[in-house]
């Protein structure tokens, strides 16, 4: 069933409840055959280079289609371990005045331990493969950076080249690298604690964060061309090209097989 | 005992040798000098010299009441192999290239930076000339980031970019 997601701001009280209680089902139940800790898995697993030594989630071309496939396979998972085929999985605008650490929904303690509320160990929720030798979730919100501005974000996404080489962190001409470094790397460092770290979908703002990431690259998209991945051949060492597929995921999840999103069921409001 | 356990001794012995001595300056306390005036020459092999030399930019100091050590090996073609313990942690480091941002407004460039388990998405830049303290501005990060808390098993594991 297709789902539209909403920014947090828009969301009913009885939607956040339904999107935190379903995160916190998979938190200790399985669906399709993973479970919330699978996730974790593959984020700290696919950061880092393969043993066929290509970059899969970060640093390299495939970070959106990637993190695109994660979020679509996270939310039909919360689907169908909830029974509830409308979770969606909501997006946090950073410009905007609303948070997402409220006591209603990711919790409100923004420095130090989540110990109490939502998202705290007696409400459900442990760390797992935690770099950070702790049982609760972690924030320092604000400390170690600000939030993006709408400049920024508007300069970033005025690249007009997906990527190029040397498909890595150092190209300067390339909007997934813009948007990798200013945005996206800005704001897990914006929230601090276990964001900060390669297991940062220990927090639930990881989603929320990532969300707003892939709605920035489909509006990008939906200016500069759906089909505008690079590189685009087999041949290029190290990376995935538009045909190639993206790991863990499967034969025939490639770039081109993420590239729009109205045929992965969801949509953005 | 290993060669490379021997050596941590003797450094780190030294080192707490000269703790009681050391005045605490803006919460960062040394813990040991960058050259190897500390280390007694005739507790040191010429193994011990050779394989192991001093970079003057090796630190041991208290920050923020928080024990952080750091060893350049090898020079800057494998930077990578340098070391950072925080209390009696190892952090895995990893080095890539990358562009930064400064906090200026100026134009972005590419430099090396480290990454770890703990700032995946904060490299701290380092190299052999104005950054050449990375190794040290980026232990007291980790403090500042890790706060009350000490590292965990999984930020010693090694990974590649």
């Amino acid at each position: 069933m297709a789902v539209v997601r909403k920014s947090i701001a828009a969301m009913t009280i009885a939607e956040k409840t339904a999107f935190i209680n379903a995160l916190r089902q998979f938190k200790t139940a399985s669906a399709n055959g993973r479970n919330y800790n699978w996730y974790i898995d593959q984020h700290i697993t696919y950061f880092a280079r393969t043993t066929d030594n290509i970059s899969h989630a970060h640093q390299a071309p495939s970070f959106l289609p990637w993190h695109r496939e994660y979020l679509r396979l996270l939310e039909l998972d919360l689907q169908t371990v909830s029974g509830n085929p409308n979770i969606f999985i909501p997006y946090w605008d950073w410009t905007g005045a609303v948070s997402p650490f409220t006591v209603d929904f990711l919790g409100s303690i923004t420095n130090g331990g989540v110990s109490s509320g939502n998202f705290s160990p007696r409400w459900g929720w442990s760390m797992y493969r935690s770099s950070i030798q702790t049982n609760t979730l972690q924030r320092r919100l604000g400390q170690n950076a600000s939030r993006p501005t709408v400049t920024t974000i508007n300069n970033v996404q005025s690249y007009t080249v997906y990527d190029q080489a040397p498909w890595n962190p150092s190209v300067v001409n390339s909007y997934r690298n813009r948007l990798e470094i200013e945005l996206h790397n800005r704001v897990h460092n914006y929230v601090g604690g276990h964001m900060a770290t390669r297991e940062a979908p220990n927090d639930p703002v990881f989603w929320l964060h990532h969300c707003n990431i892939d709605r920035l690259w489909w509006i990008w998209q939906s200016s500069r061309g759906v089909d505008t991945y690079e590189p685009r051949s087999g041949t290029t060492n190290g990376v995935i090209d538009n045909f190639e597929s993206m790991r863990p995921f499967g034969a025939g999840r490639t770039p081109s097989a993420v590239r729009d999103i109205s045929f992965l069921n969801y949509s953005y409001a | 005992m290993t060669d490379m356990k021997r050596r941590d001794v003797l450094r780190y012995s030294a080192a707490g040798a000269v703790t009681a001595a050391t005045a605490t300056l803006a919460g960062t306390e040394a813990l040991a000098g960058p050259d190897r005036s500390d280390m007694p020459a005739d507790r040191r092999t010429d193994r011990d010299k050779k394989a192991d030399p001093w970079d003057p930019r090796d630190f041991d100091e208290l920050y923020k009441g928080r024990r952080i050590r750091g060893r350049h090996l090898l020079g800057s073609l494998l930077r990578g192999q340098d070391e950072l313990f925080v209390g009696n942690r190892k952090l895995a480091l990893t080095t890539i290239s990358t562009l930064f941002f400064p906090a200026d407004g100026s134009a972005p460039y590419v430099a090396t930076g480290y990454i770890s388990a703990i700032n995946h998405y904060d490299p701290v830049e380092i190299d052999d000339n104005r950054r050449r303290d990375g190794l040290k501005r980026l232990g007291r990060k980790i403090v500042d980031i890790l706060g009350d808390c000490e590292l965990g098993e999984e930020s010693a594991r090694t990974h590649h970019h």
